[in-house]
């Protein structure tokens, strides 16, 4: 038995490691038939991705990492609980602009905290959006993820209209860039790589108060008591529907966080106004998946693919594509929900019990 | 009046498209598989017409080619549906993650695709499959002027379809099947259906009807594809849950949803002078399905085994 | 007579079981013919045989003399064998006609024809007096017109051997006169019926013929005319060899928890538990005795709060606890060993350790300020794990998934009784376990009486009635039908309270 539970851990990783490998199969398959000639350099050129520029190349990778990190952290806190969260796009956009409207209005704020209220405020829009769904979830017993996609349109369109009444750059179609003090210092870690934004620093102290909140608080033991076995957790006397509010709030003020911390990264970077869902918010749940839902593994997960995608637009000095690395991510994302199946054979396979059939209304 | 004429006939653009989509989610629901890809199917079916459409218009009788454009994107549509089908049925993966991995691959396989065969990743068209008036019954007061003139073919097939959808799944023993494997699956075990196969139907019809649908919203409001269908497929979603999973409710709030969309893109003088934000407009389909969500969800009209893997050892 | 179905020599094995053990059975043409026998005897698998839905390790089926094979529900259809689901396989939002024809439709030009299939059923109906609406939704009718349109199922289908799987568990007592009638008439019309059940009189009333099992095992087959009801319940139930678990005489005080009407709905059937009233004391253990699905998940769970109820009163140390939340019950000296281990005991997927604090973790000996306290998590969860002998892999750090059933089970008993409760409820605390796992837990629900705590007892087995009980209730479809002193009564008359076929005059005397 005890060999049984160490094999479903190595399982775990297995599955991911093999939902990575035949997402980059099948996208060398692809790319051979694209270009045979230049295949072989393209493809190379994609595995070594962010490190093909030295520090710069370490820099990009960090700094495209921060929001899927975190909007991965979203996802897999969610699923932690039993919920799927993919509301990331509404929260990220959401999150996005509250950080943006402050940091460029409130410039009363003195340097040392503009960016941090920013922050705080983005995390609070996000997590409004997340509570939504959650509410509905836990009181109107309505599927989440019906709840969460209509409240990602709603929140992209809210955006929309709001940034052009409020911070809006006529000229480009898009927010004014924020004030500097709105920028997240870069916490001496500019030294080491010259490029990279504060906003790495704030993803990986999440990841570990994440990792924190999961595995050594008494939230973290009742959240996810609920998401392993609700019945279970009510006989404990958890109140479960307060935990689910509180998980599904807490997932969208970490995506709400992911949408500040791209645009207080000191890049210029300002919000556009386009009628598109936030990718980085699709990202996340491919973040989730690859990590496993646990904090260090959304970390590894989230650098990875940023190490990919720089991978992929490097790639189009050989002539290829960069949409090959989405391509490549929703084959990866494909592979995943097939391990969640093998998982649940080897889950079923032991204890010998049909999971409980948990109906949920629409 | 010619207002109305106007506002009617646009929102046609937008009331087709999502009565299609909508049908086609309803097909893959109602057999008890969720299906939140119909974005990407949409996008894979309209990159697929669009590019027959692309190389073949100069030489061909434009309904004709329309014609087989629909055909194509409906068949890429299914054949995309097929990766949901495997998924959700044989490997019994969660639904809602192999819809989003298909949301995710579609449009980046699009713009893949046309960027390598043509460079660029918009593909170019020209619009010539208005028509101006039908013979005959163009003609007609009123009724000609609002359904026979400045049409699409596809207006007609879109209502043609809705009759279809209803008549299958009411009316055959294909529908009566179908629906009782998206309710109690195990009914339609016991009572000899291979549930299976019901699936596989339901989702691979989805699969054409959402392929197609994604065409008939590029062809008559754009003159280029750019992966991309504006958010139409999960606006049909919601037109599906506002819709109760019926088709005729389905087809109001298509019309419902087409109209506030026609709203907020036309921009109509009589409504200018109201100074509603268009804003109010385009969140007002995806607030109306949240409140039907909250309102309906104790006595939720949702197939009731959508989302839950059959499998037939299990009883 | 002529046989119409023969299954001869069954054996039917699941991992750790042996469901049939060389089972035979015969049904003749146009008899009515009964499965008796406990929970767990086998009758629902040996059904599920001749249904396709199982195939045997060894024996044979015969069909009119000739061996066939039935490997899924369309061969037995094919057959003419057609079986009522104890849960039923009903569209609830399809029509009666839709659910009767489904899989078996007409047609005409392709679409649907259902005039033929109309009349038919109607003929059915009138000619079996099986009365349905052809047109109402089947969420909108009773569950005893249910039933009816499942039994009309198989005869759309032209079946001759119908099987019914324990068909009145879910009837309000007329719905019960109705389908004895039916089944009856069908009987009458040259149907061959095969009807499990654990209810003696239902057995007396309407069957020509009984087949018992218990334990897998073939008992005997017997003349129902010639047979008393003692005679079957002590085939039922058999002469237990008794366990007997050494324990004194129970000297209670005062009551600890009294429960008073207390009743419980369920949408669409009638009332689970219906107006029950008991009380338990200090020092004594109360059992709660009858067969699987007669209110007592409900009971117990209305009592610890997992379930609402309808109306009634709950009293734990005179404090009305009727409206309380799970947690303030558990903190207020309710301990509860649940009914389903892996549905509500444990979470599978923590370690031990965590399971073990499961309704405590957020008292100050385990956590502080919103953190929780490892080492002393760790410490009490070795403390508990020495104390009551729990074996597993890695100690406080299993995962509660690897461990075996009876040490899973023993860590629940751990866990409720180190909570010191005023009152354990412990509901089949030894299912599924062996021998040896079972005496420890016996002593342990002894040791905790003897330390003056209530216990009630909810058990489905008659050797740990009999062992543990200081008093037992009979409970029968949601009420109590009888109180009694173990010592005063035998295992075959407590078999006729809990098949419903004796009655007392409860309700003054339970309370």
């Amino acid at each position: 038995m005890k060999k049984l539970f160490k094999s479903e851990a190595s399982l775990n990783f297995a599955s991911s490691v093999t939902a990575i490998i035949a997402g980059l199969i099948i996208g060398l398959i692809v790319i051979i038939i694209a270009n045979p000639s230049n295949a072989l350099n393209g493809f190379l050129t994609l595995i070594q991705g962010g490190f093909s520029n030295g520090t710069r190349g370490i820099g990009q990778v960090l700094n495209n990492a921060t929001p899927i990190i975190l909007t991965g952290l979203s996802v897999g806190f969610a699923f932690k609980t039993g919920l799927f969260n993919i509301g990331t796009p509404g929260q990220f956009v959401v999150g996005a602009f509250v950080a943006i409207y402050i940091g460029v209005e409130w410039t009363f704020l003195p340097g040392a905290i503009h960016w941090l209220v920013a922050i705080i405020f983005a995390a609070l829009a996000g997590a409004l959006w997340g509570c939504v769904p959650g509410i509905m979830k836990a009181y109107l017993n309505v599927n989440e993820v019906i709840a969460s996609i209509i409240m990602n349109y709603i929140g992209m369109y809210t955006v929309n209209y709001i940034v052009p009444l409020t911070v809006f750059n006529i000229n480009k179609n898009e927010t004014l860039p924020v004030a500097s003090s709105a920028v997240i210092p870069q916490f001496g870690i500019e030294h080491l790589i010259p490029n990279v934004n504060g906003g790495i620093v704030i993803a990986i102290i999440l990841v570990i108060v994440i990792h924190i909140i999961l595995n050594k608080s008494v939230l973290g033991y009742e959240l996810k008591a609920c998401g392993f076995n609700r019945d279970a957790s009510k006989y404990a006397g958890i109140n479960a529907k307060q935990k689910i509010v509180c998980s599904m709030m807490i997932a969208g003020a970490l995506a709400g966080i992911g949408g500040a911390l791209v645009y207080l990264g000191g890049t210029g970077k300002c919000l556009a106004v386009v009628d598109t869902l936030a990718p980085e918010g699709f990202n996340g749940i491919a973040v989730a998946l690859l990590g496993l839902s646990s904090p260090f593994g959304i970390l590894a997960a989230g650098l990875f693919i940023a190490h990919l995608t720089i991978g992929g637009s490097l790639m189009q000095i050989y002539g290829f594509i960069p949409q090959i690395v989405d391509i490549i991510i929703a084959i990866i994302i494909y592979f995943s929900a097939f391990a969640l199946m093998v998982k649940g054979i080897l889950a079923n396979g032991f204890h010998f019990k049909k999971k409980p059939k948990v109906k949920e209304g629409q | 009046m010619s207002d109305i004429l106007f506002l009617f006939q646009q929102t046609m653009f937008f009331f087709i498209p999502l009565l299609i989509v909508a049908l086609g989610g309803l097909f893959s629901e109602r057999s008890g598989i969720i299906n939140i890809a119909l974005e990407g199917m949409m996008i894979i079916g309209a990159f697929a017409g669009i590019f027959f459409i692309h190389f073949f218009q100069q030489s061909m009788d434009p309904q004709i080619c329309l014609l087989v454009a629909l055909l194509i994107a409906g068949l890429s549509g299914t054949l995309f549906a097929l990766f949901h089908a495997i998924a959700s049925i044989n490997m019994k993966a969660d639904q809602t993650i192999s819809g989003t991995a298909l949301n995710m691959f579609a449009p980046a396989f699009c713009i893949f695709v046309a960027r390598l065969v043509q460079q660029t990743q918009q593909v170019e068209f020209s619009n010539t499959f208005r028509i101006t008036k039908v013979p005959v019954l163009g003609d007609i007061p009123f009724i000609g002027e609002f359904l026979f003139q400045n049409t699409y073919i596809t207006n007609f097939l879109g209502i043609l379809i809705l009759v279809l959808s209803w008549l299958i799944l009411y009316k055959t023993r294909f529908g009566l099947r179908l629906r009782s494997c998206g309710e109690l699956p195990q009914a339609a075990d016991s009572a000899g259906i291979n549930v299976y196969k019901i699936r596989y139907a339901g989702t691979l019809i989805s699969g054409f009807l959402a392929g197609m649908g994604g065409l008939i919203f590029i062809v008559p409001t754009s003159t280029n594809f750019n992966a991309d269908v504006a958010g139409y497929g999960f606006l049909a979603l919601a037109v599906l849950i506002f819709g109760q999973w019926k088709p005729w409710h389905i087809a109001g709030a298509a019309f419902f949803f087409g109209f506030m969309k026609t709203i907020a893109s036309a921009g109509l003088p009589f409504l200018a002078s109201l100074s509603i934000p268009n804003y109010f407009y385009k969140i007002t389909p995806y607030v109306a399905t949240l409140i039907v969500l909250a309102f309906t969800s104790k006595n939720s009209a949702a197939p009731r085994a959508e989302g839950e893997p059959f499998d037939k050892g299990k009883r | 007579m002529e046989n119409v179905i023969e299954m001869r020599h069954i054996t039917k094995v699941f991992p750790g079981i042996i469901a049939n053990d060389d089972v035979t059975i015969e049904l003749r043409k146009g008899e009515i013919h009964a499965l008796l026998g406990e929970n767990g005897a086998g009758k629902s698998t040996l059904m599920s045989v001749l249904f396709g839905l199982y195939q045997p390790e060894k024996g044979e089926i015969l069909k009119n003399g000739h061996v066939v094979q039935i490997n899924n529900p369309n061969d037995a259809n094919n057959l003419g064998i057609g079986m009522v689901h104890q849960h039923f396989k009903l569209v609830h939002n399809f029509t009666v006609l839709e659910n009767i024809v489904l899989g078996a439709e007409d047609t005409k030009h392709g679409f649907l024809y259902m005039k033929n299939a109309r009349k038919k059923v109607e003929e059915i109906s009138q000619r079996y007096n099986l009365k349905v609406d052809c047109d109402a939704l089947i969420s909108d009718i009773t569950v005893g017109m249910q039933q009816r349109v499942e039994i009309i199922k198989m005869l759309y289908r032209d079946n001759e051997v119908l099987i019914f799987d324990e068909p009145t568990a879910v009837l309000t007592p007329q719905e019960i006169e109705e389908l004895m009638q039916i089944m009856r008439d069908l009987a009458k019309e040259g149907k061959s019926i095969l009807f499990i059940t654990h209810k003696l009189n239902e057995i007396k009333e309407v069957a020509d013929r009984c087949t018992v099992l218990r334990k897998g095992k073939y008992i005997g087959t017997i003349d129902v005319a010639t047979t008393t009801k003692e005679e079957m319940s002590e085939m039922m139930v058999g002469r237990k060899i008794n366990l007997t678990t050494e324990k004194t005489e129970s000297h209670p005080t005062d009551d600890i928890l009294v429960v008073k009407n207390l009743s419980v709905s369920k949408k669409g059937h009638k009332n689970p538990v219906n107006n029950i009233s008991f009380s338990v004391r200090k020092g004594e253990i109360v059992c709660i005795a009858g067969i699987d699905g007669n209110g007592q998940t409900e009971l117990v769970q209305a009592i610890t709060g997992l379930m609402p109820i309808l109306n009634g009163t709950i009293l734990l140390n005179g404090k009305d606890i009727t409206h309380a939340s799970i947690r303030q019950r558990n903190v207020s000296g309710i301990s509860h060993i649940p009914e389903d281990r892996h549905k509500h005991g444990l979470i599978l997927d923590y370690p031990l350790s965590y399971n073990l604090v499961l309704q405590r973790y957020f008292e100050p000996q385990f956590s502080q300020h919103g953190f929780l306290k490892f080492e002393e998590i760790e410490k009490y969860s070795e403390k508990l794990i020495e104390q009551y002998d729990i074996r597993s892999g890695q100690g406080s750090k299993t995962i509660a998934r690897s461990m075996s059933g009876g040490n899973q089970q023993k860590a629940i008993i751990a866990r409720e009784i180190d909570k010191n409760p005023d009152c354990l409820i412990a509901v089949q605390p030894t299912r599924g376990l062996d021998v040896g796992a079972i005496e420890y837990i016996h002593k342990q629900i002894i040791r905790e009486r003897d330390e003056g705590k209530a216990v009630l007892l909810v058990s489905l087995e008659l050797d740990e009635v009999m062992n543990l009980s200081d008093r037992i209730l009979v409970i029968y479809e949601g009420e109590i039908v009888g109180e009694f002193n173990p010592k005063e009564i035998t295992v075959q008359e407590l078999g006729l309270y809990m098949a419903g076929s004796k009655r007392g005059d409860t309700n003054e005397k339970a309370v």
